[in-house]
């Protein structure tokens, strides 16, 4: 469905971390990312309509968790909508409400910090607790189960992920150094088939947007448009699930492309942001969303420079949007990811739009 | 704004155990209800958006669970979590999809099962920093919120209470209810057990397991499905300070309320909600509350809702009646308790509310509460 409404641009954008450990609150991280947005944005508080936020209360500890950002994020006295999933719903979410004419400008801000507890551990009170919960399995479990189908009849398929895993972990360096292929495939067995260094690292973060209603009134002025927006939640039980697939991605990503009226995104998509917490994501994200050699994948490295849940997809599309601004490309897609397996999925077009 | 309108609701029977169902089976109920009543396929369903306090059942991340018992497997899906307006805020931000012209039919489902977890625990899991220690759920900062109401205003404990009687009655008339009680009194309300002065037993919502849902459908598609939609007129939302010390005599003033309430009448063309409106359904999670949102609301001057109660204005026979499901005193299911809020709004405005019905509805108000002083509001009204 698509729908020729208003256009959303995002104005500006900014993050703390990501860090192994952030010493600090969740609320002062919080402040630091939405400060660096409004700076970015040349906007103040003042200037924000809305707010939508994302955050998991099991994951932070705290019932109803964005009670501890409201005052960062300027809500006080404001509309704020909490979204309890990938902070790219969020966004999606807050460019629904400026398409429906609710708001002008909204800021978007997700945060975590897996560093305060078990992250994983926690992930095992987001399954069946009927079937499910009471075999001790968790996220993990679910991505070595998805690896190990994928790999089941690819007998290069881990080599080949531990060499994807090298290069997103040089490019998330700085400095292009990373370990090779086979110090990746040394590393430690975290759930088979998969290894430590094919594993994003789990990091504390905030990060921040402010999207706007697009002003189509300024010819000629370059402005980055969200012009594709597309979620999806697959079946839970992954018996239901064909692992080696990711048909919720296909129907996230099919939303979104037929929302910005791409047609063949293997010739129209310059960059992609993939959440890739798991080196094997990146052939399934590559392969559900049409996305060919011709398309630059996470040019910094993607989550391989930390990956912060639920923050994850959100700083995906900054990562995005802050490579249209430096760059005359066109067209980049961020993707965020949810859930055992990847059940949650979001995708969302990003244009350089020049009214 | 694109129009958007409520074309079905449905929710389950609320207990305070419902062990004959699982969590999703209870979405389930409520949702297939929903859609019966819309008269449509799930098939047809866009979007979902599925409401729920994670930490009073102890679960993350519900949706990934229960999504499929909402018809969202395969489908846009997203979960808003606000703690007491979770509901409210759940059913704006289904107006705002279908609004946004991405979808054109969004399913909104709000649960809870508190039979399966402790909420007071969970209301407990607040600011490490300077609210644990001193963390006394809904109970604990409502007394004191109340008595500051009643020193500001004069507002009796026999006052409140008839808010408990008009809710309990009104109840019996609600086949859903969790608490029906044709026969309660001021006095039984009075000489129910005292939990943190002023409040009695009675004077308490209860934890209801429970779930609601409502089909939001785009102009088109509600004229095709439903002859006399609720058209969502205006919705508004309004946070507030996290801490309550810092709210300056929060029942009092009510400021979110009052803001969000200015910005529906405004949208809906209502001047005089007492005269414009015809039935309002009010998120009151204690007797005081209702009375303090009368004046938030613009029903009463300030100070007067202890005589609105006594006069019988928002009696089911009254000028302007309010909850005449039973309200937030009778079922509360807290992820659900904001979309009953909109569904009973809804049914009025459809002519759906059975025995409950206000005759002749057509312009109905309904509002979300939770946290400290979070608020929602929205307009509903049938085309003349």
């Amino acid at each position: 469905m698509t729908s020729a409404s208003t256009p959303v641009a995002i104005a500006g954008w900014g993050q703390t971390g990501p860090l192994a450990e952030d010493l600090r609150s969740i609320p002062e991280m919080v402040l630091d990312a939405v400060q660096a947005t409004l700076r970015n944005a040349a906007m103040g508080y003042e200037d924000i309509d809305a707010v939508v936020t994302a955050s998991v209360d099991v994951f932070d500890g705290m019932t109803a968790s964005n009670i501890a950002v409201t005052e960062v994020v300027g809500a006080v006295m404001k509309p704020e909508t909490r979204i309890a999933a990938d902070g790219l719903c969020a966004a999606i979410h807050a460019a629904c409400q400026i398409r429906a004419g609710a708001y002008d400008t909204v800021l978007v801000v997700a945060h975590a910090k897996p560093s305060m507890s078990d992250f994983y551990e926690l992930t095992k009170w987001a399954l069946d607790p009927i079937f499910l919960q009471s075999l001790g399995i968790d996220f993990l479990t679910f991505a070595g189960l998805q690896a190990a189908a994928m790999a089941a009849e690819d007998k290069d398929a881990v080599e080949r992920w531990a060499g994807l895993a090298a290069c997103r972990l040089a490019d998330a360096s700085g400095d292009g150094k990373s370990p090779g292929s086979t110090e990746i495939l040394q590393s430690a067995l975290v759930t088979t088939p998969l290894r430590e260094k094919m594993c994003a690292p789990l990091a504390d973060g905030a990060c921040a947007c402010v999207l706007r209603r697009g002003d189509d009134s300024s010819p000629g002025r370059k402005e980055i448009r969200l012009s594709g927006l597309g979620h999806d939640l697959a079946a839970n039980f992954i018996g239901d699930r064909e692992l080696t697939e990711s048909a919720g991605l296909e129907r996230a990503a099919a939303r979104a492309y037929a929302d910005a009226g791409i047609k063949q995104p293997e010739d129209e998509i310059d960059v992609a942001e993939p959440s890739v917490a798991f080196a094997h994501e990146e052939e399934l994200f590559v392969q559900s969303a049409g996305i060919s050699d011709n398309t630059i994948i996470s040019p910094h490295g993607g989550l391989f420079a930390g990956n912060v849940p639920i923050v994850a997809g959100l700083s995906r599309l900054t990562a995005a949007a802050e490579y249209l601004r430096r760059n005359n490309d066109l067209r980049a897609v961020a993707h965020g990811s949810w859930g055992p397996a990847g059940q949650g999925q979001a995708m969302v077009v990003l244009e350089n739009a020049i009214p | 704004m694109r129009r958007a309108a409520i074309i079905g609701t449905g929710q389950t029977h609320h207990a305070s155990k419902r062990d004959d169902v699982s969590q999703p089976e209870l979405v389930r109920e409520a949702s297939a209800r929903a859609l019966l009543d819309a008269g449509i396929d799930a098939a047809a369903i866009n979007a979902v958006v599925i409401s729920s306090m994670e930490l009073f059942e102890g679960r993350a991340l519900p949706e990934l669970w229960l999504g499929e018992a909402a018809y969202a497997a395969g489908k846009p899906c997203m979960k808003v979590a606000t703690g007491g307006t979770s509901g409210t805020s759940a059913c704006i931000a289904g107006y705002h999809q279908v609004a946004s012209g991405m979808f054109d039919l969004v399913l909104v489902v709000g649960y809870e099962k508190h039979s399966e977890g402790n909420t007071q625990a969970g209301m407990a899991i607040v600011d490490p920093y300077w609210d644990r220690a001193v963390a006394s759920g809904a109970l604990g900062n409502f007394a004191l919120s109340i008595s500051q109401y009643m020193a500001d205003t004069g507002v009796t404990e026999e006052q409140a209470a008839r808010v408990a009687v008009k809710a309990r009655r009104n109840a019996a008339r609600n086949p859903y209810a969790h608490l029906q009680m044709a026969d309660i009194t001021v006095e039984k309300v009075l000489e129910s057990r005292m939990l943190a002065h002023p409040i009695h037993m009675l004077d308490m919502c209860p934890q209801s397991d429970g779930a609601c849902a409502i089909v939001i459908a785009a102009e088109k598609t509600a004229n095709k499905f439903c002859d006399r939609p609720a058209w969502i007129e205006g919705a508004a939302t309004r946070h507030q300070q996290p801490y309550i010390g810092d709210i300056e005599r929060r029942l009092t003033t009510m400021e979110t309320l009052r803001s969000a309430a200015k910005e529906v009448y405004a949208k809906a063309g209502i001047s005089d909600p007492r005269r414009d409106l015809d039935v309002a359904e009010i998120y009151e999670p204690v007797t005081y509350a209702e009375l303090a949102w009368y004046e938030a609301l613009g029903f009463c001057g300030q100070g007067d809702a202890g005589r609105l109660i006594e006069e019988g204005v928002t009696e089911m026979d009254g000028e302007l009646p309010v909850n005449p499901s039973g309200g937030v005193l009778s079922s509360n299911p807290v992820g659900a308790s904001g979309v009953i809020r909109v569904a009973e709004a809804a049914s009025q405005v459809l002519g759906r509310a059975g025995e409950h019905q206000v005759d002749g509805a057509t312009t109905a108000l309904a509002t979300g509460y939770g946290v400290y002083a979070w608020a929602d509001a929205l307009v509903l009204r049938a085309m003349s």
